[in-house]
């Protein structure tokens, strides 16, 4: 569809802010030798006024508080990292992870650089990555190509290019509320994935997937790194919610409580209804059929 | 058993001593000596039922609603109308500690801390689903056998209304538990409201008791939920089936039926004995389902809140059709005289469900002028042989059900993985042109039906024999006995009530007629 050269201009802007904006906020930590993060209101799952852990040449190690705690791939992986990348992600990547890929196009990929090692373990892991069809609107979740010892391995080369945050979160979930990570889900979360977290399509083929079989520590990388369509979510949740979400996702939304009986899919009044009219008009209807005279 | 000694102490002399029908005699015989019952019960009992299969689908809605009632008394034991907002504390931890309304914690504690309670809740919903399922289906064979036509159109009328009044009280019930889904559903409805043109506004803050979402709407909606509606259905209800005792029931064409009787079973014993067995299965099927089908589970939704929205929010099904329009109309509102007219939201949600009830209404009126007929019908039309009608109601049923699919498209493109915008396109043309697809194949199948010599017997083999030359040759076997025309053996209707010694033929089963 062709737009008006003006609309088109101001898509392309706000595309490209979306795209630059993230990597602005971490430009300052790029190149520079790692020290205490800048603390804002903004960067969330970073070192910011949390218990830091460094080895022996200063590299932040972990950092994190009681209810996450966010572990630095081991940067020995880097090498082994190195040729992976080199294997699965530099065609569209780059060599340099920058987005540009070899031949010379530019800009069509993302940049990886300054994403944070649990962006790329997240894309990695959840099977996004290496992309089945890389022109497609939205990767799905799929059966992952790459072990998460590899993907660790990718997300430690990648940042030894540029340290940045977050890394890999790891939940304290036996700390959780799971009542204020249910009103936290109602406000944050429902209105994509749903209320019973089964997801759904969005717009122009987008969709926001199924929370079902997301083992905790992905749903808390996806809540910080916010992948594809995903928001964000950063400034307006700290850790200790994060940590509560990923309870009630996990405890909950993967193990509804059905004490009614069969859940039927947790799909609500569309599955209801097709079973009130069917099976249970439909048995009566029978039961009638049965009953009356057919002539 | 000898009668000889102690014969009045046994149960079987006791029985003898009381008469030949026992102490059920003996009541209704005090009964009739004050009341009178007998020539009344007598003619109630005589009542003929058809007996086609498709005459018990009202019954449906009407044991339905039993179930309806009496599980709903049983809520209101428990629920609690009102919007305060207290902190629940119970045993499902998402939402210990939560601010919620009394109407939402009433109706967790109901659900889990009442004994049966949630069953009660379960098949109070499975109930509500299967009684408006049923009211359209039952519907559906009144219209397509034109049972409507003179001199039932009263009733047909009073049948729409209480599909109207179902549909209305089915939403304020699953408004009532204030979770996240019904309260997204009461917004939609505050918003339809807003939209009448000139009174909207005004009519919403008079619903609402001001801005939404108040804290009237609750109780309100459960006085009208429990009280004002129940009472007019189940006063529609009765006069729906005094009318349907005073015209007496209509019957398809057959053998020995005519326009000027009805043939079928006495309502005492055959029918009695049917329709009991039937409620018995309606209120087991409802209890079944009850039991094991999960329906609404609002703890898993939690509470209402303004500012909290799930998506892929769909309503009980038969909301569906408004939502689906709702859902596909184009956004075309527009600004003037100092007003937002939003058509977006007036023409699917108030002119759209408007036209088609007053379609309904209006219809055996309707039909009336365009044929001229304005002669009494008993005897009902197979639809085939009414191919306009048939075609005009398989057209209406067409654009509800694509109005219905139209409310899941986020659950099509999910399911189907197209994209959403695809789908929403694709409904619309659909949804247009549903009825005119459905209306000519449909008067297409009929004339063809009509043109089909025998349709409705079953066929009869061909018998190939071989003659003794070697010669073959086929001949049809002659129709099954039940196919042929044949005269029914009336069973008299005995016009006295009793006589003493006489042996009553009033319970012999069997087919009767009765004149009109």
């Amino acid at each position: 569809m062709r737009r008006p050269p003006l609309t088109r201009l101001s898509l392309a802007a706000v595309a490209a802010a979306f795209a630059l904006g993230p990597l602005a906020l971490f430009a300052g930590a790029a190149g520079a030798a790692p020290g205490p993060f800048q603390t804002t209101r903004h960067n969330a799952g970073t070192p910011n006024s949390s218990q830091v852990t460094r080895d022996a040449s200063g590299q932040i190690v972990s950092y994190g508080n009681k209810w996450i705690t966010y572990n630095a791939p081991s940067p020995a992986l880097a090498q082994l990292g190195q040729a992976l990348y080199m294997e699965n992600c530099a065609s569209c990547h780059g060599t340099k992870a920058n987005g540009v890929p070899a031949a010379g196009t530019v800009g069509a990929y993302p940049n990886l650089v300054g994403l944070g090692p649990a962006t790329i373990d997240f894309w990695i892991v959840s099977g996004r990555m290496p992309a089945a069809d890389p022109a497609a609107v939205q990767a799905p979740r799929r059966q992952p190509r790459l072990t998460p010892t590899q993907a660790e391995a990718i997300a430690a080369w990648v940042n030894s290019l540029s340290p940045s945050y977050p890394y890999i979160p790891d939940p304290h979930l036996k700390r959780a509320n799971v009542a204020t990570g249910m009103a936290l889900f109602a406000l944050n979360c429902a209105a994509c994935h749903t209320i019973e977290g089964d997801g759904d399509a969005l717009a122009y083929s987008t969709f926001a997937p199924s929370l079902r079989h997301i083992p905790a520590y992905q749903v808390a990388e996806a809540i910080r790194t916010g992948p594809a369509n995903m928001p964000r979510f950063t400034g307006n949740l700290s850790d200790q919610q994060v940590n509560d979400i990923v309870a009630y996702v996990t405890r909950y939304i993967q193990h509804p409580q059905n004490p009614g009986g069969l859940g039927l899919g947790q799909l609500g009044p569309v599955a209801e209804g097709f079973v009130a009219l069917v099976i249970g008009l439909g048995i009566l209807a029978l039961v009638a059929y049965w009953i009356g005279e057919r002539a | 058993m000898s009668d000889v000694a102690g014969a009045a102490t046994t149960k079987r002399a006791r029985r003898n001593g009381a008469g030949r029908y026992g102490r059920l005699g003996q009541v209704v015989n005090e009964l009739d000596d004050r009341l009178g019952v007998a020539k009344g019960g007598r003619t109630f009992l005589d009542k003929i039922f058809p007996d086609h299969w498709s005459f018990m689908l009202g019954e449906i809605a009407l044991y339905s609603f039993l179930v309806l009632l009496v599980t709903g008394i049983f809520l209101t034991l428990y629920y609690v109308p009102s919007s305060a907002v207290v902190t629940y504390h119970g045993p499902y931890l998402p939402l210990d500690g939560q601010r919620v309304t009394q109407a939402f914690e009433s109706t967790v504690n109901l659900s889990f801390s009442v004994r049966a309670g949630l069953l009660m809740r379960q098949m109070h919903h499975w109930a509500c689903d299967i009684f408006v399922g049923a009211l359209v289906v039952h519907m559906a064979r009144v219209f397509f056998t034109g049972a409507f036509r003179k001199p039932r159109e009263l009733n047909w009328t009073i049948g729409v209304t209480l599909l109207t009044l179902a549909i209305a009280n089915g939403f304020l019930g699953y408004s009532l538990p204030d979770d996240l889904v019904s309260g997204t559903g009461i917004r939609i409805a505050y918003s339809i409201l807003l939209s009448i043109p000139l009174v909207g506004t005004y009519l919403a803050f008079w619903v609402f008791g001001g801005n939404f979402p108040g804290t009237a709407i609750i109780p309100r909606f459960f006085i009208l939920h429990v009280l004002i509606i129940p009472l007019v259905i189940l006063g529609l209800v009765g006069a729906h089936l005094a009318l349907l005792v005073r015209q007496k029931h209509t019957q398809f064409p057959g053998p020995g039926r005519e326009e000027n009787n009805v043939v079928g079973s006495p309502m005492f014993p055959v029918f009695m004995a049917k329709t009991t067995g039937y409620l018995f299965g309606v209120s087991g099927v409802i209890a079944l389902l009850g039991a094991f089908a999960q329906i609404n589970p609002i703890w898993q939704f939690g509470p209402y809140d303004a500012s909290r929205i799930s998506y892929a929010v769909q309503p009980d099904f038969y909301m569906g059709f408004l939502d689906g329009a709702l859902r596909i109309f184009p956004a075309w509102s527009f600004m003037g005289f100092g007003h937002t007219i939003p058509l977006e939201v007036t023409i699917p949600a108030v002119i759209l469900p408007g036209l088609l009830f007053g379609l309904a209404y209006a219809w055996p009126a309707l039909e009336r002028r365009v044929t001229g007929d304005h002669a009494i019908h008993h005897l009902l039309d197979r639809p085939s042989w009414r191919p306009k009608r048939t075609a005009a109601g398989v057209a209406a049923l067409a654009l509800l059900s694509a109005l219905f699919i139209a409310s899941s498209t986020d659950v099509i493109a999910n399911f189907f993985h197209v994209s959403l915008n695809t789908v929403l396109w694709a409904m619309r043309v659909i949804v247009v042109l549903s009825p005119f697809v459905a209306y000519p194949i449909t008067y297409k199948i009929c004339k063809e039906l009509q043109g089909v010599h025998g349709a409705g017997k079953r066929k009869t083999p061909n018998l190939v024999l071989r003659t003794d030359e070697g010669e073959y040759v086929a001949e049809p076997t002659p129709a099954y006995p039940e196919d042929v025309h044949q005269e029914l053996e009336p069973t008299p209707v005995p016009t006295f009530i009793e006589e003493a010694g006489v042996e009553a033929e009033a319970a012999t089963p069997g087919v009767r007629i009765v004149e009109r």
